[in-house]
């Protein structure tokens, strides 16, 4: 005879890659008063996944078997490169664009704080002068508007259940994957992720972005996000070798 | 034999003159106006057909607005009432002292005339002073009928057409200008005696200076403050990019990488090993295509400026100085238009047909008539009044001042180049794919210049010619490398930029932009200094001392409220801008929109009044403490 618990936890192996801790299910069950109501059970699994996206992922997912756990040494930078099979759950703790420099990313949060991203308040700030309208192909390499995503690639800090964490560069565009639109604890699921010198190599291929986000670390986040690339940014300053 | 007497009266005494000589075809008397020595009366006959038929027509003119609004006398002075006062205290119009005389002339001649005919510009300025004009001629004729002459150059075919094809007066654009002058007396007034009483105080230096404030001034001022602090704030940052050079046939390909740079150096070293792991590098892309330098659009007055102050070294204002002295002359159309097209029924041909005597641009001429001819591009503005800038005749170059050979000269060729073929060349992009990464290389190849022959302030190319690569190959690149750079802060504001951001936020109209930017330096709230030298040196815009503490002051002023409605920002005047149209639209009256606008910004002087002490506090900081450092 198949459990509730067995038939929610099965689902969420299958259709999400995720293993669910039987702790934290039976707590979820137990906590659920509906249950007793006779909800039927594909309502639960999906109040189970909603619930397991906010959570913290260390506190949420087994971490029995060790294929669905980051490498304890992904961080090594003498490997060259190796391949996770997975599939991987992992959370992201970190985001940011690095292709934008810090002090225009400064600045752009700056444009919101003044209001200029309100419709009707923005300011044009740079005009092309006799510039090169009408060539045909001029790239428009023009600044990116206050409040829209950023440009990429992203370089993510990733967290599997264990608590390992993973440096992932977005080699190829993902979608979903940009400041301001991917909270922190949002989750993604890797599979046969390619590692090099450390750093997971982020393609549509090996990342399923799941969605959800953990939200208190996410709004200290977004409240200390200036103050930390203010930080960095003098931190180049005198900190090169 | 003469009918009925008929007064006409233009904008300017130059106007005046020129259209007196076409209509009369060269005679006429010229009598003196006693009180002012550049206005004159040109007396002739004139048949301008339909009712009117031949008439005895007295031309004078005007000299700008006759009028000025005022505050009461008891207002009048700075310390004669609390600044806010002058929202609401009494103000009138009257004919300005030195004005007295033309005035007076036209309510005489008035007297003895039919009707009167208006030749003020066609714009919303002249519409204005065309009412002015209206009501002085008025007081000495009340019967007086009142035509407009409408006219963009001063052409003679162009005048004798206007002539005999009178319109009326648009009192709606005349509502919108009366709209304006009374916001900025009001608006300009209370702020100015505001902070100009507040502020005098804090330093020696403010002694003797008003602080003005004017409602275009601020935000013109508020996008110098802003570009020069991004510059001082600017704080440069490394970034990483690769590099792949291939050697063929003797020729050094570089190709650049897809990404630019990166601010990440491990991130770039990875992908750098990756390509070099991929060893061979694949063609993912050939492609040859003809491409085309387009030909310029045709001219408005905010190309003028901004094309002008780049490419002749001119400020706006001296450009504009000395095309409105072409246009009066008759050499090129009127210089105020915001119009990008030319209308179908214009002679192109015949314009471009009339630059064949010039030792310069002649031939290229010719060749326009010889079939080179295109119809010209047509661009998405359209004012309604006036066509592009274009020449209207041409002018022997010993005709003209240095000053106004270089503008002549800009406006000709231009408006060939829009006449013109666009030029034609060949490119060849080639793509590669390398480990994960994307480079390409472009080529480019000038197979046919065409307008730019004679619009030599473009400039397209040829690039080094790529070799052979064929799509699909594969081939290991002779090179590929990490480069480092800095980022570097944006330049000080140009002029030229300066009014492409005017334009942009909507601040000032194309005919008043170059004045508020003469505005601010002569208030000394910027200063122009040179970068470089040379034939290259370029006019950057810097703020001064106080200029800064104005903007930083009022930014302050307005920090943290909704919507933060700083005057150093465009949105209050651009919302302004927009109840002008729509009073020369109808679709509002006067005296609905300067309500509405003065209880927007009277509470944007109450707000500023109590909160006064961050503008003081600015002030003190930029002119106090840093001029005591």
């Amino acid at each position: 005879m198949t459990t509730p618990q067995s038939q929610i936890a099965t689902h969420l192996q299958t259709t999400k890659s995720l293993a669910v801790s039987p702790t934290w299910l039976n707590s979820f069950l137990s906590s659920s008063t509906a249950l007793q109501r006779n909800i039927p059970l594909s309502a639960l699994t999906q109040t189970a996944l909603f619930r397991i996206l906010a959570s913290d992922f260390r506190d949420s997912l087994t971490t029995n078997n060790p294929s669905s756990l980051l490498p304890i040494d992904i961080f090594d930078p003498t490997v060259q490169e190796r391949r996770l099979p997975g599939p991987i759950p992992v959370q992201v703790l970190d985001i940011e664009d690095i292709g934008t420099s810090l002090w225009s990313q400064v600045e752009a949060i700056e444009r919101v704080e003044r209001g200029e991203a309100i419709r009707g308040r923005e300011i044009v700030r740079t005009v092309n002068v006799g510039g090169e309208e009408g060539e045909e192909g001029a790239a428009g390499a023009g600044e990116t508007g206050g409040a829209g995503a950023s440009n990429g690639p992203h370089r993510l800090i990733l967290q599997d259940a264990a608590g390992t964490r993973a440096v992932g560069i977005e080699l190829v565009r993902v979608d979903g994957v940009a400041v301001n639109k991917l909270p922190i604890g949002a989750k993604m699921v890797l599979r046969n992720a390619m590692v090099a010198r450390g750093m997971v190599l982020l393609t549509p291929e090996c990342v399923t972005v799941l969605g959800g986000k953990i939200e208190g670390m996410d709004l200290a986040w977004k409240e200390g996000r200036k103050a930390r690339l203010l930080e960095r940014i003098s931190g180049t300053g005198e900190g090169q070798m | 034999m003469p009918g009925q007497r008929v007064l006409c009266v233009a904008e300017k005494p130059a106007i005046a003159r020129a259209v007196a000589q076409h209509l009369s075809g060269g005679s006429f008397q010229t009598i003196p106006i006693r009180g002012n020595q550049y206005v004159k009366n040109y007396v002739f006959d004139f048949n301008f057909g339909g009712p009117w038929g031949t008439c005895s027509v007295t031309m004078t003119s005007v000299i700008g607005h006759l009028t000025g609004l005022d505050f009461e006398r008891q207002y009048k002075t700075w310390l004669s009432c609390p600044p806010a006062a002058l929202f609401e205290a009494p103000v009138h119009e009257s004919v300005a002292e030195d004005k007295v005389a033309i005035a007076k002339n036209i309510q005489e001649q008035a007297r003895r005339c039919k009707a009167l005919f208006i030749w003020t510009d066609c714009d919303r300025e002249g519409e204005h002073i065309g009412t002015e004009i209206r009501k002085q001629a008025k007081e000495g004729n009340a019967r007086i009928l009142v035509k407009r002459a409408r006219f963009s150059n001063t052409e003679k075919a162009h005048v004798l057409h206007a002539a005999r094809t009178l319109i009326e007066l648009d009192d709606l654009q005349a509502n919108a200008v009366a709209a304006r002058i009374e916001l900025d007396l009001r608006i300009g007034a209370a702020f100015t005696r505001l902070q100009t009483l507040q502020l005098k105080p804090l330093s020696a230096a403010l002694q003797d200076t008003i602080i003005s404030y004017g409602s275009c001034q601020f935000p013109t001022l508020g996008f110098v403050v802003d570009r020069y602090l991004r510059v001082q704030n600017f704080k440069p940052e490394t970034f990483w990019g690769i590099k792949v050079m291939h050697s063929r046939d003797d020729i050094k390909v570089n190709f650049l990488w897809k990404r630019v740079h990166l601010f990440d150096r491990a991130a770039v070293t990875v992908m750098l090993e990756r390509c070099l792991l991929a060893k061979k590098a694949k063609v993912t892309k050939v492609s040859q295509k003809p491409t085309s330098k387009w030909r310029p659009l045709p001219l408005t007055t905010v190309d003028l400026q901004m094309m002008g102050s780049r490419y002749l070294r001119m400020d706006s204002q001296t450009i504009m100085k000395v095309a409105e002295g072409l246009y009066t002359k008759g050499f090129i159309s009127y210089p105020r238009t915001e119009t990008d097209q030319f209308d179908k029924g214009i002679d192109l041909k015949k314009l471009v047909e009339k630059q064949i005597p010039d030792g310069n641009w002649g031939q290229y001429a010719r060749h326009l008539l010889d079939g080179g001819f295109k119809t010209p591009r047509a661009g998405r503005h359209n004012d309604q009044a006036h066509p592009p800038i274009h020449p209207i005749c041409w002018v022997a170059p010993t005709a003209l001042s240095v000053d106004e050979k270089k503008v002549y000269e800009f406006v000709v060729r231009r408006f060939l180049a829009c006449c013109s073929e666009d030029a034609k060349g060949q490119s060849t992009e080639i793509e590669i794919q390398y480990g994960d990464e994307f480079f390409h290389a472009k080529g480019l190849l000038v197979l046919e210049r065409n307008y730019l022959d004679v619009y030599v302030y473009d400039k397209w190319e040829s690039s080094q010619q790529l070799p052979n690569f064929q799509m699909g190959e594969l081939f290991e690149p002779t090179e590929a490398k990490i480069f480092d750079g800095k980022t570097t802060p944006p330049n000080y504001l140009t002029e030229p930029e300066l009014i492409g951001l005017m334009d942009a936020n909507g601040i000032g109209t194309d005919a008043t932009m170059a004045e508020h930017i003469a505005k601010i330096k002569e208030r000394q709230y910027v200063a122009v200094h040179s970068r470089g030298s040379g034939r290259n040196a370029v006019k950057e815009l810097i703020p001064t001392r106080l200029g800064i503490a104005l903007v930083e002051g009022y930014d302050d002023v307005f920090a943290g409220m909704p919507d933060s409605p700083s005057l150093s920002k465009p949105f209050l005047r651009k919302e302004m801008e927009l109840r002008m149209r729509e009073i020369c639209a109808g679709m509002r009256t006067r005296q609905q929109v300067v309500q509405e606008s003065l209880d927007m910004y009277r509470e944007v002087f109450v707000h500023t009044q109590r909160r006064i002490n961050k503008l003081k506090d600015a002030c003190r900081k930029y002119l106090v403490d840093q001029a005591a450092s």
